[in-house]
């Protein structure tokens, strides 16, 4: 009995032994958060509308969710890499969505612009 | 040139074997390569703000790249890298896209407004043109009703000419035309063909009413009773039509219009065995052919 509380008791200090080698990094809770969110914030922003923004916006999902399984098994340094690289493919994921939009704004307005002059000039 | 390119591949062989294989890692040669290109396009002066932060996080990676190599972070913060500078690339798109919408905006605007002035000025022209038709139908309208006031008057002139024609002399219609029928007694003295001065007030009015009422043509027919040689009496009473026929000429009856015959005792309309009878025969006819 008494051998095996010394042996929990081992392999705690063990486990706290092996928690401080590994830098003993917080949880990047706060990063994932915001990078799920920008994540929805290009979803919103219509980021599965345009090719690119899709691969960039599929990239943040893999690496959100590599980053949680990497935090499962207490790796929050490697995790909280890959966050921020989550983070910047959603927020590129965004920004492509953006310009796409916009470009497609102007295209319209080219056309109707053209359509209108066509009109007018019969 | 070619001999410094040397020179800076070699330098950077050199680092290279002095740092111990520190070649970049791919994440930062696209990093690089990324900036570049963004600060070589439109991000410079459309997104200058995310160029700025594609350069510093640039910036973190190459320091991280002297200090750690390519061990992390390097590799994480060149993929950040390499996302920053696309997002100002990204970005500058995003704006001169939208310039260009607001620019073809704005045109289309200016042509909507064009093109309603236009729609504006041809449906005043349309109707100015209306007004116009409007105006020239009025005016064919007042034309046909002066015309119609102007056959009026003719018709009423006409018939007032043939009223007083009717106080002078004898007027009847035959298959012929018109006939007024002049007693030679009033006209010549006997034997004579030189009108006598009554004669020329009642021609005159005769003139007056041909004038007035129009004609087609005129013939003048001298007649006379069968007293005396027959060819004499033809030689007088075309004289004496003659001389009615230039009479009326004097009086505006064209001369092309007129003409004068002699017909002596051959169409006598009364009995020449009587006074009364031969003073009938002894006339002037004036046969007016109406205007159709």
């Amino acid at each position: 009995m008494v051998r095996k509380l010394a042996l929990q008791t081992l392999w705690v200090g063990l486990v706290t032994v092996s928690l401080a080698a590994c830098g003993g990094a917080a949880v990047p809770q706060e990063t994932l958060t915001a990078a799920q969110a920008s994540v929805k914030g290009a979803e919103v922003g219509g980021a599965n509308e345009d090719p690119k923004a899709q691969l960039h916006l599929k990239l943040a999902n893999e690496q959100i969710d590599k980053a949680k399984k990497l935090i499962e098994d207490g790796k929050n340094e490697e995790a909280a890499r890959l966050v921020d690289r989550a983070q910047a493919d959603a927020d590129l994921a965004l920004a492509l969505a953006q310009q796409s939009k916009a470009m497609k704004d102007a295209k319209d307005a080219d056309e109707q612009l053209g359509k209108l002059k066509k009109k007018l000039n019969q | 040139m070619s001999r410094a390119m040397t020179s800076l591949s070699l330098l950077a062989l050199l680092g290279v074997v002095a740092c111990g294989a520190t070649l970049p890692p791919q994440e930062l040669v696209d990093a690089r390569k990324a900036y570049d290109r963004a600060s070589k396009g439109l991000s410079a002066q459309l997104a200058p703000a995310q160029l700025d932060t594609a350069k510093q996080a640039l910036d973190k990676a190459e320091k991280s790249f002297e200090d750690e190599g390519v061990d992390p972070p390097t590799p994480d913060l060149a993929y950040i890298a390499e996302r920053k500078a696309m997002i100002a690339e990204a970005t500058a798109g995003k704006v001169a896209a939208e310039r260009d919408a607001e620019k073809a905006d704005k045109m289309f605007k200016d042509a909507q407004i064009d093109g309603l002035d236009r729609t504006k000025a041809e449906l005043n022209k349309e109707r100015q043109a209306g007004e116009k038709t409007k105006a020239e139908l009025e005016n064919e309208k007042k034309a046909l009703s002066a015309e119609k006031v102007a056959r009026a008057e003719a018709e009423r002139k006409a018939a007032a000419a043939l009223a007083s024609l009717n106080e002078i002399a004898k007027v009847k219609e035959e298959a012929r035309g018109m006939v007024i029928t002049l007693s030679g007694a009033v006209l010549f003295a006997t034997g004579k063909y030189e009108l006598l001065p009554i004669a020329r007030d009642k021609l005159d009015e005769v003139a007056k009413a041909l004038v007035d009422q129009g004609y087609k043509s005129i013939l003048v027919e001298g007649h006379t009773d069968s007293k005396g040689k027959a060819s004499d009496n033809d030689t007088l009473s075309l004289k004496r039509a003659e001389s009615v026929r230039t009479y009326l000429v004097s009086r505006g009856i064209p001369s092309d219009k007129i003409r004068a015959s002699g017909l002596g005792s051959s169409r006598s309309i009364a009995d020449n065995s009587t006074p009364d009878g031969r003073a009938n025969n002894r006339r002037v006819e004036i046969v007016v052919e109406p205007l159709k």
